[in-house]
């Protein structure tokens, strides 16, 4: 009776292997042919773009740094990695991925995303794992989200989990992207109407220590492959819970000699509420502002360095 | 009283109670078998009975009720 | 771990074959061990209160046992019960009692600040406690006699399939179980497997996708438009299906395939035409539970108001089964309205059951249909309050449904494509067991090939479209 069970429960095994392999090989080929929208853009910045500036963050990365200002100011090809929601991470695997192809001139981290012990921080990570067999560079960070994750790629479709319609859509061209293939930059129309309303600046909340060695290492790597790093601390409208932010990361940087630019208190924009569309995300006016700030600074910084 | 008659008399309440007039009764008979019969009528079927054959109930007695031969038993036994 | 975890998918196997290595006079004793290193994987302070749950019901129902009159087996009874629902009380409604002391007291302007506890609440006591406390009046009322072996009954307390949410079950069903001698049986391996199968689906593919969207609404009910709120309304008793019921279900497959026969907990609820049948077929064991041990004693004190002391049992019944839900007035609140909707059917049943002779309509399928409809729609009402956290918010899901328009919120549309698709399979699935058991057979289908493409493709299906992780962010862009 034990073989009896044991056989059948091989059979099925059997074939769930066979039909998660041949779905699984099936997704992933047509993932890899989507040409637009968030998937698309990560494996642009994985794989494919060479661009001498690159930016790194979240959705304040996405909305803030305009292309042609960097383009214009600093002489050279820009991209921008960022994506919404997705933290220090995976701008670090973006970053692993970059350097073991070449080494951009200059590299911006917007380091605007929590410290807090989240889970979500770890199950967002997903979207990383139909790059983990060809990544190497990547596996320890996906691997942050469980002891487990080795053990469940054996099946091909569990990096493609939920993204079957995705999948089918983009290829049979019935969904596109919803922004512009504009080097990652999305610009955001319109101006914060609402009241500001005062928050608690100095809640204290639990610190994700993998999170602070994952910016250290992003400094320590971006530096140390001769690329000119910048971390910047994009403005808010006002005073948020940020202060803890703030000193863990500028301490990190004077320690590794990076510098780190803290916009979020800077006169140009703080109450400024026309240039803002909500507390932290500027609207597109905002963004030339900022941008040009920021290359102008950079240019500066760079022409310092040189002999 | 005997076994007849206390059936008898309890397909009468039956009956009445659950708007069946063709209702036969056995002594496997359970509330599964019975429209109507159910948590929410039992108490009322329970009342019924006590009413008619001048007896009370304890709650230990419901818990062995499992059939209306069961049923026919407890009743024999407090008459 | 419980059992969607990834651990679970290794300590099961490992645990199964254990289990029937060890000769079978002993297996109970693996069981038992492996009951509390899962519980232990939660929490291990836990574990304690669990032992202690156990300790104080062995205790007193030996006493019991051993004085068969006088007025001490009822004392032996009711201290146990105190006991046990201590820790329950404590846990679960400390807070709440605590605040509503603080509130009296405050009437009379006397400030007495007790410190809030924060308390993690025991994964799965308002189960064991209620299994024990059933176990004890069991015992009491002679239906079954107090154990000896404290093993046994530890394990009935701690049995792990059914700690973490049940089904409720039953001293008189399990012990005799876990004393027997179990044999490795394949059918019971094979339906046990299908159980988990299923359940896993039912969670993983519909539950926790649909739950989603849920979230994302009710968790900003200001935001979001009466359109909105009422789908996600709509949509919400069909997770809680799919979640409870595939939880349960899960747990029904794990006691199966090590032997042990544990009671279904849900039977097709949304098939139900009326309250009294849809309680019934959902939550099975609870009801069962609250029926014998709270309905039937309280409306047997009452009879002589004949239907109205029908009606107190109810409120009073489902009064407890909404606290044992939550410590919030939302689930009162709840509660009473299942007791209420029970007790107008109570009232009209005579009435209803002479108009549908009348005619005819029993069997009439658009009948059954409109019955089904708004069965499911007062179940739908209710579940508003056990949704929200406090009665504001509940009634303000209310208030917006009915005056704010606007849209539907869609936020990222795979999410409730895949739902809706999951939510279908199941339903239909339902509707096939309900009307026509023995059509489109696929998990009992006589053929072999059948069945094993069946299998694999609910595991595919799961693979591709359930629900891992929290990594399925609604708002995330294309």
């Amino acid at each position: 009776m034990i073989k009896k069970i044991v056989f059948n429960i091989a059979i099925v095994f059997l074939v769930v292997f066979v039909l998660d392999f041949a779905i699984g090989r099936t997704l992933q080929h047509f993932y890899f042919k989507e040409k637009s929208g968030a998937c698309f853009q990560i494996t642009y910045s994985m794989e494919t773009t060479k661009a001498d500036i690159l930016v790194f963050g979240a959705s304040t990365a996405r909305h803030h740094y305009v292309p042609e200002v960097f383009e214009g100011t600093l002489e050279g090809t820009f991209y921008n990695t960022g994506q919404n929601a997705l933290g220090i991470f995976f701008q670090l695997a973006m970053l692993e991925s970059v350097l073991k192809r070449y080494t951009p001139r200059v590299i911006i981290l917007d380091a605007e995303d929590s410290f807090e012990k989240e889970k979500s921080s770890y199950e967002r990570l997903s979207c990383l794992l139909p790059y983990y067999r060809e990544h190497k560079e990547i596996r320890k960070i996906v691997e942050l989200r469980s002891p487990f994750e080795r053990v469940k790629m054996i099946s091909k479709i569990y990096p493609f989990n939920s993204h079957v319609l995705t999948v089918l859509g983009m290829n049979l061209n019935i969904i596109k992207g919803d922004e512009l293939y504009n080097k990652g930059y999305v610009p955001l129309d319109g101006q914060w109407e609402n009241k500001i309303y005062p928050t608690d600046t100095y809640a204290a909340y639990m610190v994700d220590p993998n999170k602070v060695i994952a910016f250290k290492e992003f400094i320590v790597r971006a530096k140390k492959s001769g690329a000119s790093i910048f971390v910047v601390y994009p403005p808010i409208l006002q005073e948020l819970n940020i202060r803890q932010e703030i000193e863990i990361r500028r301490e990190i940087c004077l320690n590794e000699k990076v510098p780190f630019w803290d916009f979020s208190s800077n006169v140009l924009f703080y109450n400024n509420k026309g240039l803002f569309v909500d507390m932290v995300h500027l609207n597109h006016d905002g963004a030339m502002l900022f941008s040009k700030l920021i290359a102008a600074k950079i240019k500066d910084a760079i022409n310092k360095r040189m002999p | 009283m005997e076994r007849a008659e206390v059936l008898s008399k309890l397909t009468v309440i039956f009956r009445r109670l659950f708007s069946n007039d063709s209702l036969a009764l056995t002594n496997e008979l359970t509330a599964k078998d019975v429209g109507g019969w159910d948590s929410l009528s039992h108490m009322l079927l329970i009342t019924e009975i006590e009413s008619a054959f001048s007896i009370k109930f304890k709650l230990k007695d419901l818990n062995k009720m499992k059939n209306v031969g069961d049923m026919i038993d407890i009743i024999i036994a407090k008459l | 771990m419980n059992f969607t975890s990834f651990n679970f998918l290794i300590f099961f196997p490992l645990l199964v074959i254990l289990y029937y290595a060890t000769p079978a006079k002993y297996r109970y004793i693996t069981l038992l061990i492996a009951s509390y290193f899962f519980y232990i994987n939660i929490k291990p302070v836990f574990a304690l209160i669990t032992a202690g749950v156990t300790l104080s019901t062995y205790l007193f129902t030996s006493l019991m046992g051993r004085t068969n009159t006088g007025p001490w087996k009822k004392r032996f009874m009711v201290i146990n019960i105190i006991l046990i629902l201590l820790p329950l009380f404590f846990f679960k409604y400390f807070n709440n009692i605590n605040a509503g002391i603080f509130a009296l007291l405050e009437l009379f302007h006397l400030k007495w600040p007790l410190p809030k506890i924060k308390l993690f609440l025991p994964i799965g006591i308002s189960f064991y406690t209620f299994m024990a406390i059933g176990y004890t009046v069991d015992v009491y009322n002679e239906e079954i006699e107090s154990e000896k072996n404290i093993g046994i009954l530890a394990l009935f307390v701690s049995f792990f399939p059914s700690i973490l949410s049940g089904p409720i079950e039953r001293a008189k069903n399990m012990l005799p179980q876990f004393k027997a001698q179990i044999n490795l049986d394949y059918n019971m391996v094979s339906q046990g497997l299908k159980f988990m199968l299923w359940g896993y689906f039912m969670k993983l593919v519909v539950a926790d996708r649909l739950g989603i969207y849920v979230d994302a609404i009710y968790g900003n009910i200001y935001q979001h438009n009466g359109t909105s709120l009422l789908f996600a309304s709509f949509l919400y008793p069909f997770q809680e299906y799919a979640d409870f019921g595939g939880y349960s279900l899960i747990a029904i497959g794990t006691a199966r395939i090590l032997g042990i026969n544990v009671m279904q907990n849900f039977n097709r609820p949304f098939l139900a035409t009326s309250m009294s049948e849809f309680w019934r077929r959902w939550h099975i064991s609870l009801i069962s539970w609250l029926t014998d041990y709270v309905y039937t004693p309280l409306s047997f004190s009452f009879r002589k108001y004949k239907v109205w002391g029908i009606v107190i049992a109810l409120m009073i019944t489902f009064f407890i089964s909404g606290i044992w839900h939550g410590a919030a007035l939302t689930f009162v609140v709840w509660g009473l309205m299942q007791g209420l909707f029970l007790s107008i059917e109570a009232l009209t049943n005579k009435e209803k059951s002479i108009f549908e002779k009348k005619h005819n309509l029993s069997k009439k399928s658009w009948y059954i249909s409109i019955g089904v409809c708004f069965t499911f729609l007062l179940f739908a009402a209710s579940e508003v309050f056990a949704r929200t956290t406090n009665i504001n918010d509940a009634f303000t899901v209310y208030r917006r449904i009915f005056t704010v328009s606007g849209t539907l919120f869609i936020g990222r549309l795979s999410i409730l494509i895949y739902g809706i698709f999951g939510l279908s399979i199941l339903l239909l699935k339902d509707l096939r067991d309900e009307f026509a058991p023995s059509w489109f057979l696929l998990f009992e289908n006589k053929h072999k090939f059948v069945r094993v493409i069946a299998y694999s493709s609910i595991i595919i299906l799961i693979l591709l479209i359930g629900v891992f992780d929290g990594g399925q962010f609604i708002y995330y862009q294309f």
